[in-house]
C-alpha cells in the first residue's frame, strides 16, 4: 500500500497545478485551430501538442523536462537555444522563395523596410514598460512578424523569453486574418484600395537571379554581419534554387531539411512553455507588446506607401504595405484579398509577395543591428 | 524605472533611430542595385557581342500564336496554351505559367489563369503544381 501511494504521488495528477492546466487548455486550443480551423497548421500543431506536452507535471531531477539537463527534450532544445533551427529554417526558406517579383519591382522592396519600424517603436515601447534592453530588442522583433528571427534573436539575447516571445510571435502570424485587415481598412480609402498595380512586360533573366543571392548576402552581411547566420542560409538556399545545377539539394532544403527543422523548432518551442515559467506577469507584457508590435508594422507599411504615392506618377496601393512584415505568405494573401474584396478583378498577389520577401529581409537585417547593439 | 526616463537611461531613443536608419538605408540601396541589375547586365552582354564577329541568328523563328484577347470560349485555345507550356514539362507553378503567357504577349495573364481554373482546363496535380486537364 505504501508503495502505491509513493507512486500515486509521482503521478502528473498528483503533482499537477493550476498553471500547468492552462497550459494544457492553451496548447489544446492551439491543436484545435491547426486542425479544424487550419490556422498556420504546419507551426500551430507541433508547437500545440509541444505545449501539451510540456506541461505535463513530472518527478523533478529524473532527467525528464526541457530545462533539466541530460534530458532528450533538452538536447532537442539545444536547436532552439544555439539558433541552430532558425538557420536551418532560414535555409529551406530561401530554396523556397522566388524573387523574380521583387526583381521586377525593386522600389516594392522599400516597404519591407518600412514595415519594420514597428519593431524599433516596440523597442522604445518596452523600454518604457521597464524590460531591460535585451530583453526589449527580444520582444521588438516580434514585430518583424517572423518566428525563426524572433526565436534566434530571443536565444541570443534573453534565453528565457524563448518560450512567450516565439508562442507571441506564431500565435500573431496565426491571426493575421483578424489583425491585419481592420489596420489596413482604417488606414486607406476606398479608392486607394482600388488601385491597380500594372502587369509588367519584363521578365527577369537568369543572370538577374543568379546575382541578387550573391549581391544581398554580400551588402545586407556587411551592413549587418550578424544577420549572417540568417541571412547567410538564406541566400544561400536561393542560390542553389535559381543554379539549376544543385536541384537535388534545392528540393531537399525546401522540402525535408525545412520540415525536419520546423517540426523539432515547434515542438521544443511548445514544450518550453511550462506553466511555472511560463506563466508570470512578463509573458502577459510580452503578449500585449507583441500586438502592438506587429499592429505598428502592419500601419507603417500602409502608411510608407502612402507617402510614397505623394512623391510617385504611378500610384501604389497603400495595402502593399502590409504585407511589409515577413509573415510569408499569410500576409501577401491577406492584401491579395482585401485587394479582391473591393474589386475583384484587382490582383495584388505578385506584388505583395515582392513586398513580403523584402520584409524577410528586413526584419532578418533587423535582428542583426539590435544584437550588434546589446553586446 | 519605467517611461521616458528608461528609454533615455538605456540610450532607447538612440538604438532605435540608428536601427530604424540602417535598415532603410539598407533596403533602398538593394533596391537601387536590382533595379539597375538588368540595365548592367544588358550593356555587358552588348559589350560582349560587340566583340564577337559574327553572331549565329536563327533564319526562321516560329512563333506560337498569341493567346485570345477575350476569355469567352478558351477551349478553343487550349491546345495553343498546352504547346506553349510542352518546355515547362507534365506539371508547372503558376509563376511560371504567368511567365510563360507574358513572353507569349498574353494581354490579361492574370485572367486568362484564373478562366482557366475556374473552366476546369487546368487542375491542381498537388504541391502547388498544375497540369492541364486530359
Amino acid at each position: 500500500m505504501e508503495l502505491f501511494l509513493q507512486f500515486l504521488s509521482n503521478t502528473g495528477f498528483f503533482l499537477t497545478d493550476y498553471r500547468y492546466l492552462i497550459m494544457m487548455a492553451v496548447g489544446c486550443t492551439f491543436v484545435y485551430l491547426a486542425i479544424a480551423k487550419e490556422y498556420e497548421p504546419l507551426l500551430l500543431l507541433p508547437i500545440g501538442f509541444g505545449v501539451i506536452v510540456g506541461n505535463i507535471p513530472f518527478f523533478k531531477g529524473f532527467g525528464l523536462g526541457i530545462y533539466e539537463s541530460n534530458s532528450v527534450l533538452h538536447y532537442l532544445y539545444f536547436g532552439v537555444t544555439s539558433g541552430l533551427y532558425p538557420s536551418i529554417v532560414f535555409l529551406g526558406l530561401g530554396a523556397m522563395t522566388d524573387f523574380s517579383s521583387l526583381l521586377i519591382r525593386p522600389k516594392l522592396m522599400l516597404l519591407g523596410a518600412a514595415a519594420q519600424m514597428g519593431i524599433y517603436f516596440t523597442l522604445l515601447s518596452a523600454l518604457a514598460l521597464g524590460f531591460m534592453p535585451k530583453e526589449a530588442g527580444s520582444i521588438a522583433i516580434i514585430g518583424g512578424a517572423d518566428g525563426p528571427t524572433s526565436i534566434f534573436l530571443t536565444a541570443k539575447l534573453a534565453p528565457h523569453l524563448i518560450g512567450p516571445v516565439a508562442i507571441a510571435a506564431y500565435s500573431y502570424m496565426a491571426l493575421i486574418p483578424i489583425i491585419q485587415p481592420p489596420i489596413m481598412r482604417l488606414l486607406t480609402t476606398k479608392q486607394e484600395r482600388l488601385i491597380k498595380m500594372p502587369d509588367t512586360d519584363r521578365t527577369v533573366s537568369r543572370k538577374e537571379l543568379l546575382l541578387f543571392p550573391v549581391i544581398g548576402v554580400v551588402l545586407c552581411c556587411y551592413l549587418a554581419p550578424a544577420s549572417i547566420p540568417l541571412l547567410g542560409p538564406f541566400f544561400f538556399g536561393n542560390l542553389m534554387k535559381v543554379s539549376g545545377v544543385v536541384d537535388r539539394l534545392a528540393k531537399t532544403a525546401a522540402s525535408s531539411i525545412i520540415d525536419t527543422a520546423t517540426i523539432f523548432l515547434g515542438f521544443t518551442v511548445g514544450a518550453s512553455t511550462q506553466g511555472d515559467v511560463f506563466l508570470t506577469p512578463k509573458s502577459v507584457g510580452i503578449f500585449f507588446l507583441g500586438a502592438v508590435a506587429f499592429s505598428i508594422a502592419t500601419a507603417s507599411g500602409v502608411l510608407f506607401a502612402k507617402l510614397m504615392n505623394l512623391f510617385m506618377k504611378n500610384k501604389i496601393n497603400p495595402l502593399l504595405g502590409a504585407a511589409g512584415v515577413s509573415a510569408v505568405p499569410g500576409s501577401a494573401r491577406e492584401v491579395h484579398l482585401q485587394g479582391q474584396k473591393e474589386d475583384p478583378s484587382n490582383y495584388l498577389l505578385m506584388h505583395a509577395m515582392a513586398c513580403n520577401s523584402s520584409g524577410v529581409i528586413g526584419s532578418a537585417i533587423c535582428a542583426g543591428i539590435l544584437w550588434s547593439f546589446m553586446v | 524605472m519605467y517611461g521616458l526616463e528608461a528609454i533615455n537611461a538605456h540610450n532607447g531613443w538612440a538604438m532605435a533611430l540608428t536601427g530604424a536608419i540602417i535598415v532603410m538605408t539598407g533596403l533602398t540601396v538593394l533596391s537601387t542595385i536590382i533595379s539597375q541589375l538588368h540595365r548592367i547586365i544588358d550593356l555587358l552582354e552588348k559589350r560582349g557581342n560587340k566583340k564577337t564577329l559574327a553572331i549565329d541568328e536563327p533564319a526562321f523563328v516560329t512563333r506560337i500564336q498569341p493567346p485570345p484577347a477575350t476569355l469567352s470560349d478558351l477551349s478553343t485555345h487550349v491546345e495553343r496554351f498546352h504547346l506553349m507550356t510542352t518546355d515547362a514539362g507534365d506539371s508547372f507553378d503558376l509563376i511560371t505559367l504567368h511567365q510563360i503567357f507574358i513572353q507569349n504577349d498574353d494581354p490579361h495573364p492574370h485572367l486568362t489563369i484564373r478562366s482557366l481554373r475556374e473552366q476546369g482546363f487546368l487542375v491542381s496535380a498537388g504541391e502547388g503544381r498544375f497540369t492541364w486537364k486530359r
